[in-house]
């Protein structure tokens, strides 16, 4: 059946077999750890109560759901095409703008009543996804479709051009510096204090808007049709295209998933930090990115509890160390995963040699 | 020359090759066979350095290779061909013979840079060590600027033999060589390899399907089956094998192409 | 099919000793003080970049999204070397090495500029093989990414280094060598604030160069463009050239050829590092500051914009892309084309779009003609289709597997 030889048939069934050492997880995870357990030691000793850092952690979580859902995007896009999608953070940034924009257009502030507010979210939620959503098949059809054929740098290139151009309408649109956004949902009020532990409207809303999306997401790619096909494409485009499968319009449809949760993301960012800004997406996109790998590019599972790691890191560094210090060390830790298991704590999910 | 000792490899749950004990006699042609998904190539790799046996032990003369880096083995005087040629195709005919004497240049960085008269006289005497190899090989003069992809299947089989042979190898591994040839390549080939045996005293060990190149060329042949080794010795020894005419049926016997 | 040369032919020489006569009587052509020659002094310190950059990502094709790493390494040297940064140097009294007056009579460390250039050349020479340790193993889009994660965490060093106290640790160990002075309380940087005034560049036997005379600065670094052309020129057709290529095009069978893997990227990765802190130690000078504003990812695209829009791998092709996309930058867009968005009705300049257009550029040059303005012939075949490489949706079928030790 194969004439290729050796080579293809072992990497396959390599890839079906359970990867690779104890060790590099295992020094992954003391390394994740370090931070956290450090300083949680470090307040015992100090004032005797891990509530400083129940209050990171809690902080960390919210943060990280939406990091997951950024993540996703591009552990989907990566597992299906083995293409690190650069514009997938102005994605979101878009998505955040776009959900501002909304707000003014449909009248949302601080005055307006609950149900309506509501209401007028869930209008943001679908078009800012759909915005966003669109606009990422879009750049998928203009400059990653034409180059499927091209070395790996080209389309890389072309990610990166189209984040630039993403993060310029962003520049337009809202100016260079951080823009706050109408607190809609009082990011900030305590809505209940375990022992100490504050968690706020936004930590719950970040939380409770992202596991339903989640959700969503893992019961699409397991049950549906569309899920399965996008599956198939991602282990072998090949196999998945004599099936009959569509493998082009599995691709777009992939980006647009990816796309939706980054509105969404957008969204729930917006009315989290309370700020938007047009560069809000590199620093998203690589941590999402960081998010991915550290979970295990392609595998679903593995960007949620990278989203939520990274998060909880993030958070730590910033109010431990400082903010200034925080990218320094979440891309210092993209680093240390690269180096230890760069196929990440619960393994990669990508099509193998064929 | 080259001995394996009870070598393994295993990727993940999968053995494929389980425990192998081979040699390799000095100045032999000698034949790796068996079916398709038998270890073969696997071996070669483990052999050259591009896997590192899970168990086991090579040894190449005195020394331990097992966990040898390949640009260490080759340059200790193991070379090899690929099954799928493997050149630089956009590279030509000449310069990837070249890059073949990489490990027997002194040229580093400065030396590139600076270029003293030592290095322009080393890249010229090169350059014409390659010529001389692709000729040998039976290349046509004129193709030797051509890029290597534009050269047909069984030129670009030659070039990829003769930057194997451009180190001046001891030892040369051949991958499937007869793969895509007809009859009468493949009997060239052949000859071919009797050739570099008798006139640059290599030892060759070739991985091969064409059942008549393996009968007419070996010395000893070894067979594998799912990593294991099941059969050795010389040719019509193996032919009459009922272990390895039971592991080739269904293929057809004698002429199976890989 | 035309056959290749290895040799370049009678016309481009003729071609390549036109362009540097060309370059060398510009400057006359205008105003010493000109903004033109200012555009021209950058786009040569571009082209020093570009270059340095083309040999990691050209001719070995290990993609660098971090450049701008060594760009710092290279400023901040000029910047510790030869300014008052470190005030408290000697006790107060500075410390000076074969620099004239007036730089030998401050406070500060200052250095000769050719001294400056070699201890740059060192630090980002490790620098380059401190980035590239632990991409080794890694595939394409993965080095991408830690390149760039690493240009990312000097890039935030830099906007924090004042808070890195380094004198105190300085002085109780490496000061205590002969000839190496103190440094006195002293930080790594001076973040956004910036290491300024530094000094200006003093060659032997001539005076300190001085801001208005603009034309001297573009022949120093018109010479440091040519030098590292010429060492580019050189690499491009000698045995680690050809070895760089192989590792590009199938790591596998270079290794199996004969070539150290490890070794061969390493010394990629630093020489272009090299030659980026070169640049870096000059523009440090030339542009009398050096702070964290000018350390930013946009800075390391910018430079592989030129490598990729001038023709990955071809060194013309090369040197071409950074003069014109540097020209674009400081020319084109803010002074000929700035007005355009103004003539058709929209109210904003055409520098604020500056992000787009290159974004846009790159977009275009990628899908329209990816192997750039000057192919080097290899890449042009590469980029249609043939061999080569790490291709988008294909893997490889065997890869140097858990065996070989870097």
């Amino acid at each position: 059946m194969l004439p290729a030889g050796l080579e293809a048939p072992l990497a396959r069934l390599r890839a079906l077999a359970p990867t690779g050492s104890r060790a590099s997880a295992l020094t992954l995870i003391a390394l994740l750890l370090a931070m956290p357990v450090a300083f949680g030691v470090h307040d015992l000793s100090t004032t005797g109560s891990l509530t400083r850092l129940g209050n990171n952690l809690v902080d960390g979580l919210s943060n990280g759901a939406i990091w997951a859902l950024v993540a996703l995007g591009y552990t989907m896009v990566y597992g299906i095409i083995e293409l690190i999608n650069f514009a997938h953070g102005d994605v979101f940034m878009i998505g955040s703008l776009v959900a501002f924009a909304l707000w003014g257009t449909l009248g949302l502030g601080l005055a307006t009543v609950a149900p309506l507010l509501i209401a007028g979210l869930l209008v943001t939620l679908v078009v800012a996804a759909a915005a966003s959503g669109s606009l990422n098949v879009m750049i998928e059809r203009a400059g990653y479709r034409p180059l499927r054929d091209a070395p790996r740098l080209a389309p890389l290139i072309t990610a990166v051009g189209f984040s630039f151009i993403l993060q310029n309408v962003g520049l337009l649109w809202i100016g260079g510096s951080q823009q706050t956004v109408p607190d809609l949902i009082g990011s900030q009020d305590v809505l209940l204090a375990l022992g100490g532990v504050e968690i706020t409207n936004g930590d719950t809303l970040a939380i409770l808007a992202t596991a339903p999306l989640v959700l969503v997401l893992t019961v699409f790619i397991a049950r549906t049709r569309l899920g399965k096909a996008m599956r198939a494409t991602a282990q072998d485009p090949d196999a998945a295209r004599l099936m009959g499968i569509n493998v082009d319009t599995t691709i777009s449809l992939t980006f647009l998933v990816g796309g939706l949760l980054a509105g969404a993301a957008g969204l729930i960012y917006a009315l989290y930090q309370t700020t938007v800004w047009f560069f809000q997406g590199f620093t998203a996109g690589l941590i999402g990115f960081t998010a991915a790998v550290m979970g295990g590019i392609g595998n679903l599972q593995g960007a949620v509890l990278g989203g939520l790691v990274i998060g909880c890191i993030q958070q730590i560094a910033d109010n431990r160390i400082g903010t200034e210090w925080t990218p320094a060390i979440v891309f210092g830790y993209l680093v240390l995963i690269m180096v230890v298991r760069p196929r990440g704590l619960l393994g990669e999910e990508t099509r193998q040699a064929g | 020359m080259i001995a394996t000792e009870g070598v393994s490899k295993r990727f993940g749950g999968l053995v494929a090759v389980d425990g192998v004990d081979f040699a390799l006699a000095e100045g032999a042609i000698a034949s790796v066979i068996g079916p398709n998904g038998a270890g073969k190539t696997t071996l070669f790799n483990m052999l050259t350095g591009l896997y590192r046996p899970s168990a086991g032990r090579i040894t190449f003369g005195a020394h331990d290779i097992s966990r040898a880096r390949p640009d260490r083995i080759m340059a200790m005087g193991i070379a090899r061909t690929f099954q799928n040629i493997r050149l630089f195709p956009t590279m030509s005919a000449l310069e990837n013979v070249m890059i073949g004497q990489h490990s027997r240049m002194r040229a580093g960085l400065f030396g590139s840079i600076l270029r003293p008269p030592w290095v322009g006289a080393e890249e010229r005497r090169v350059r014409e060590h390659a010529r001389e190899t692709l000729s040998y090989v039976g290349l046509s003069e004129r193709l030797a600027d051509r890029t290597a992809a534009s050269l047909s299947y069984g030129d670009q089989r030659r070039v990829e033999i003769a930057r194997a042979l451009a180190s001046d190898p001891s030892v040369l591994l051949l991958d499937e060589p007869t793969a895509g040839m007809n009859p009468r390549e493949s009997e060239a080939l052949s000859a071919f390899v009797h050739k570099l045996r008798d006139e640059r005293r290599l030892t060759v060990l070739l991985i091969e399907h064409d059942m008549k190149v393996v009968m007419g060329i070996s010395e000893r042949i070894t067979v594998l089956d799912h990593g294991v080794k099941i059969a050795e010795g010389a040719p019509e020894q193996v032919r009459r094998d009922p272990q390895v005419i039971e592991a080739y049926l269904g293929l057809g016997g004698g002429e199976g192409q890989g | 099919m035309r056959p290749l040369r290895n040799l370049p032919l009678p016309g481009d020489r003729y071609l390549a000793v036109a362009l540097i006569a060309f370059a060398v009587g510009l400057p006359f052509l205008f105003e010493t003080g000109s903004p033109f020659i200012d555009d021209a002094v950058l786009a040569l310190a571009f082209v020093v970049m570009a270059l340095g950059l083309n040999i990691i990502v050209g001719f070995a094709g290990l993609l660098d999204l971090g450049y701008v790493a060594f760009f710092a390494i290279g400023a901040y040297t000029m910047g510790w070397l030869g300014s008052n940064f470190f005030s408290g140097a000697n006790g107060g009294e500075g410390f000076a090495a074969l620099v004239g007056p007036p730089a030998s009579e401050l406070p500060g460390v200052h250095v000769n500029f050719l001294i400056v250039v070699l201890v740059a050349v060192a630090f980002t020479t490790i620098a380059g093989i401190a980035i590239g340790l632990p991409t080794l193993r890694l595939r394409g889009d993965y080095i991408a990414i830690v390149t760039l994660a690493f240009g990312e965490i000097i890039g935030r060093i830099a906007i924090n280094g004042d808070q890195i106290r380094i004198g105190g640790v300085w002085d109780a160990t490496v000061a205590k060598l002969p000839l190496i002075p103190e440094l006195g309380d002293a930080g790594l940087t001076r973040g956004k604030q910036g290491i300024t005034p530094v000094d200006k560049i003093d060659l032997p036997f001539l005076d300190p160069l001085t801001s208005l005379d603009l034309r001297s600065w573009y022949f120093v670094a018109l010479a440091l463009a040519l030098i590292v052309l010429f060492v580019n020129i050189r690499l491009r057709d000698s045995r680690l050239g050809r070895a760089w290529v192989a590792l590009r095009e199938d790591e596998v069978a270079a290794a199996s050829a004969g070539i150290p893997i490890v070794r061969t990227k390493l010394l990629a990765y630093g020489t272009g590092a090299a030659f980026g802190g070169v640049a870096g130690a000059f523009l440090g000078s030339y542009l009398n500051t050096v702070n964290a504003d000018q350390f930013q990812f946009s800075f390391s695209i910018f430079v592989l914009a030129m490598v990729i829009i001038g023709g990955l791998g071809s060194i013309w092709g090369v040197v071409l892309g950074a003069v014109a996309l540097s020209f674009v930058n400081t020319y084109l867009i803010p002074d000929v084309l700035n007005a355009l968005p103004h003539d058709v009705g929209l109210d904003f300049d055409l520098t604020q779009l500056s992000y787009a257009i290159f974004g846009f550029l790159l977009v275009i040059v990628m899908v329209l003609r990816p192997e750039g303005l000057v192919p080097e012939r290899r890449r042009r075949l590469e980029m249609h289709g043939v061999g080569a490489g790490d291709r988008a949706g294909a893997g490889t079928d065997v890869e140097i597997h858990e065996g070989s030790a870097p």
